[in-house]
């Protein structure tokens, strides 16, 4: 008995797939994308059908321990997000489930602040080096939530906003009539079923309802990019951090060997510290230090290496630090993130698609649909601090009744490794939400809405866009 | 009702096996590692990104029921070979060895204090708090050992199916719909969801009043001072059941166990029940997740606020899997039901011997529940094994056979005798039991010796403890 190798395919039969639900618009993927797609839809009068394959909404930021949005300024300290992101912040900190620097931080390069925040949690994220003022580190408007609050809070949205929510249910096929997309194939417990839409959004990160659909893509990763690696968060416990510090501080040879010994195991050699204010005891390990491994985040294969490997790396990481490292005499893991991180996937090739020149083109676009900070590209940052984004990166060539609202949208790799995250996720869905509502109200694709409508209706909704001439 | 017809498609053979195991719980794991370990080429299909189930994601970590009444150790296998991994780790929680079975009433009480799993009928009983993040890390190397072909983040949704034959399974992933072929078939998904697409006789309905009617929405509490907390329940009993109570009128959840693991100190486990309409139903699903996550939020916010050792504490984690107890239940070649929980005499083909713990005098006289290989095995289906709650049971079976260590010796005896039999080149329906049998004892199964007629009466102390049903 051995194994063999795979032989090309099955035939299955055509049948009949009973249909669950008829709506105006239905999102598959609830993360930051399908959220913000699902309320902006819902909000705006359409009948929305939400369906997410975990037990809970927001993706990497809750399910990826990924609970951080970034960026929300740009280095000057200026705020660019604002919207449904900003939104979520201000209910998440109603809970005492937000914390960021304070609003008269931002832009800040007062050392002692700076220094604040470096220590704070998750440092680096707080700070950029300012080129235009001979390279000061300042303070960013960065928030980090608590995830298990933030599910709460996100099927509160949902439901407030009267989409209808299904979870532990998989979207996986595009229902299809020539080049209209009119629904999609679900798997659940309940078996495969089909909902019915005039709008379907994609919003699962990978563009899995894309590519049956027949739109174009690009799928390509390049390795050196943080968009190909794959993570499984691991946090740590009961660690007694001020002692570890003093460890540090005070024998910083012996540290250093030390993590030197436990790099040779296969371990993790960096955390980051104190996640949430409410969480002091607690360190953060994210996989794909030091080196990233090759990897491909659409191949089952490959997430099922990955996720095994990252979990043996993760117990001799806590092994290790608990028997040599001073403060980690009481740690455990206290959890794995419970969806493997993954950081980019197919992107879609869209009416327009961004790339590297639109970091430098300053251009406001007639159909802008959110302003996002450019924080992480230096010099070119110091320069062009904000870019424009246009609603036609999420709307795929040719194929009608389709919008994209996740990290699948229109752009190249190098661009898309920028601006693929939670809040501009969030941004993208309440745009493609919002425009899925409008077209049904008049009557035409996706493709056709009237960008001044939709302009006007973002504006209403606190998303921060510049005139347009 | 309403269709839309799906149009005919080639599919993609992403692997052809002998054996395919549909689901990595407790029930996938065990039918996995012993069909690999007897030779046969696996492949184990698993929905989450790690292995265990209620285990492990669902956050039931109990493997209870180990011993009997009498303090013998009637679940072995790979449950222990699971336990003493953990062991290895100082990631696990038992009673002592020389306790099992033991009627000292300061022993008893002792270990009821210290969990509510380590005791039943008056008696210490054999049972296992473990860790499920060490858990998560074990059982992927015990699959990996084993030399199973594992996929994670793949769900596998369909049976292929070919009359009465079953030549594979359905599976979507990020890499696409693609098939397995096997020439075994093993439904681990706990709630047989290939037996509609296979035309599986079953069963589904299950009275309000059963424990496995409720789902469940397990979570974590971090930063909690213990030693505050049972002082203070201890010195004011009082008003600590009032504050339970004030707890449920707030919203949340009044009562809450200790982890009890070296080093967790400051967690604290919620465990919960909430009726619904089905435990397959998408929209039930969805209902009871909000609810869950509502009701944890609100407990978090009020113990804060009011119970002494828990100001700093935090919601760690809710469960990434949702808590289900009970769906579908084959009707298969032998249908166990109410009248075997009163049979003392083992079946010929008897693979596993369960302790019967939780019905009171019941119980007592009827210690041990014995498992037929042919509660696994549908009727219809030639080359098919149930190796999950879903095997074949009636509910009041169910209610109290279908828990974390069940499932592993359904999956036992499934992957053994899905080797056996292609190693055989017979059916699984016509694997020769002996041989089955003597294969299980050696991996370390106890068996019953089949020939002796038995006529057994309780004869030990009365009970005093009354019968209750326990919330896992």
């Amino acid at each position: 008995m051995s194994a063999r190798p795979s032989v090309g395919t099955i035939t299955e039969t055509a049948r009949q797939i009973k249909v669950f639900r008829e709506a105006d618009v239905v999102v598959v993927g609830g993360g930051p994308g399908g959220i913000g797609a699902a309320v902006a839809a819902a909000r705006n009068g359409a009948k929305t059908v939400l369906i997410e394959r975990y037990g809970h909404l927001g993706g990497m930021a809750t399910g990826g321990l990924v609970n951080i949005l970034p960026n929300l300024s740009d280095i000057s300290g200026k705020q660019h997000i604002f919207g449904l992101t900003q939104e979520i912040i201000d209910r998440m900190e109603k809970r005492g489930g937000a914390f960021y620097p304070k609003k008269e931080h931002w832009g800040t390069t007062d050392r002692k602040v700076v220094e604040y925040y470096n220590n704070a949690n998750m440092g680096n994220f707080y700070i950029r080096k300012d080129p235009n003022i001979g390279g000061k580190e300042r303070v960013l408007y960065t928030a980090v939530v608590d995830p298990e609050i933030l599910k709460d809070e996100l099927n509160d949205m949902v439901q407030e906003a009267g989409a209808d929510l299904l979870l532990h249910s998989w979207g996986t096929r595009p229902i299809m009539e020539g080049n209209t997309v009119k629904g999609v194939f679900f798997e659940s417990k309940s078996g495969r079923q089909a909902i019915l839409a005039k709008v379907v959004i994609d919003s699962t990160g990978d563009g899995d309802i894309f590519v049956e659909a027949g739109a174009e893509f690009d799928g390509s990763l390049d390795n050196k990019r943080r968009t190909a690696w794959l993570a499984l968060i691991t946090w740590v416990t009961d660690v007694d951090i001020k002692k570890a510090d003093d460890f540090k501080a005070s024998q910083p040879e012996k540290y250093a060997e030390l993590i030197q010994e436990l790099i040779k195991l296969g371990g993790y050699p960096h955390y980051m510290k104190g996640i949430l204010k409410n969480q002091r005891n607690v360190i953060w390990y994210h996989s794909f230090q030091i080196q990233p491994e090759a990897s491909d985040p659409k191949d089952v294969s490959e997430l099922t290496r990955v996720d095994v490997r990252a979990r043996k790396r993760a117990l001799i990481t806590y092994e290790f630090m608990k028997k040599h490292v001073p403060g980690f005499e009481n740690s455990f893991i206290m959890q794995t993130g419970p969806q493997l991180g993954t950081q980019g996937g197919r992107r879609v090739i869209g009416e327009y698609t961004l790339s590297d020149k639109d970091m430098v083109s300053d251009e406001v676009f007639e159909d802008t649909i959110v302003v996002l900070a450019n924080n992480d590209n230096r010099e070119i940052s110091a320069k062009h601090p904000a870019l424009c984004i246009p609603y036609r990166c999420l709307v795929p060539k040719e194929v009608d009744g389709l919008l994209v609202a996740c990290r699948a949208f229109s752009s190249t790799e190098s661009f898309n490794q920028w601006f693929n995250i939670i809040p501009p996720c969030i941004s993208y869905g309440q745009a493609a939400g919002t425009a899925a509502a409008l077209a049904l109200d008049a009557s035409v694709q996706p493709r056709k809405v009237d960008y001044k409508a939709l302009h006007k209706n973002l504006v209403n909704q606190g998303v921060n866009l510049p005139e347009v001439k | 009702m309403k269709t839309i017809k799906e149009s005919a498609r080639e599919t993609r053979v992403a692997r052809e096996a002998d054996v395919v195991v549909v689901g990595g719980g407790p029930g996938g794991i065990g039918a996995a590692v012993s069909a690999a370990r007897n030779g046969a080429d696996t492949v184990l299909i698993e929905r989450y990104g790690h292995l265990g189930g209620m285990g492990t994601g669902g956050l039931v970590t109990i493997i209870p029921q180990l011993t009997d009444i009498h303090g013998k150790q009637q679940i072995v296998g790979l449950t222990q070979e699971w336990i003493d991994r953990l062991i290895a780790r100082n990631a696990v929680d038992t009673p002592k060895k020389e306790h099992w079975g033991s009627m000292d009433p300061e022993l008893v009480k002792y270990y009821f204090q210290r969990s509510f799993f380590y005791t039943r009928l008056d008696r210490v009983v054999y049972a296992a708090l473990i860790d499920a993040e060490i858990s998560k890390i074990i059982l992927n190397e015990m699959v990996e050992e084993a030399g199973v072909k594992v996929y994670c983040h793949a769900w596998g949704t369909e049976p292929i199916m070919e009359g009465n034959h079953c030549k594979g399974v359905i599976m979507e992933s990020k890499s696409g719909r693609q098939a397995v072929l096997a020439k075994v078939v093993i439904d681990s998904t706990g709630d047989g969801d290939l037996f509609p697409y296979a035309n599986i006789e079953c069963q589904t309905d299950i009275p309000a009043h059963f424990r496995i009617a409720n789902l469940a929405v397990c979570f974590w509490v971090a930063g909690v001072d213990l030693k505050k907390v049972m002082d203070f329940r201890q010195n004011h009993m009082k008003e600590f059941v009032d504050l339970m109570r004030k707890a449920n009128e707030y919203g949340g959840q009044g009562g809450f166990m200790p982890s009890n693991l070296p080093d967790q100190e400051s967690i604290v486990w919620f465990h919960s029940r909430y009726p619904n309409k089905s435990q397959i139903d998408v929209e039930e699903l969805t209902r009871v997740e909000f609810l869950g996550h509502k009701i944890a939020g609100k407990t978090i916010e009020f113990y804060r606020k009011n119970v002494p050792g828990f100001e700093k504490a935090f919601l760690v984690l809710t469960d990434p899997q949702l808590g289900t107890r009970s769906s579908r239940r084959m009707i298969g070649e032998y249908w166990l039901t109410e009248k075997d929980l009163s049979n003392n005499q083992p079946f010929e083909d008897t693979i596993a011997i369960f302790p019967d713990l939780d019905r009171g005098q019941d119980s007592l006289d009827h210690p041990n529940m014995y498992i037929p290989y042919r509660a696994l095995l549908p009727k219809n289906v030639d080359n098919f094994l149930v190796a999950c709650r879903a095997f074949s049971s009636d509910m009041h079976v169910q209610d109290y056979f279908n828990l974390i260590p069940h499932c592993i010796a359904f999956g036992e005896a499934a992957g053994t005798a899905s080797a056996l039999a292609l190693s055989a080149g017979v059916g699984v329906k016509n694997v020769d039991i002996k041989a089955l049998q003597k294969q299980l004892a050696k991996q370390g199964v106890p068996l019953p010796d089949v020939t002796i007629e038995v006529n057994y009466k309780y004869e030990g102390p009365t009970l005093k403890t009354p019968s209750f049903i326990p919330p896992h």
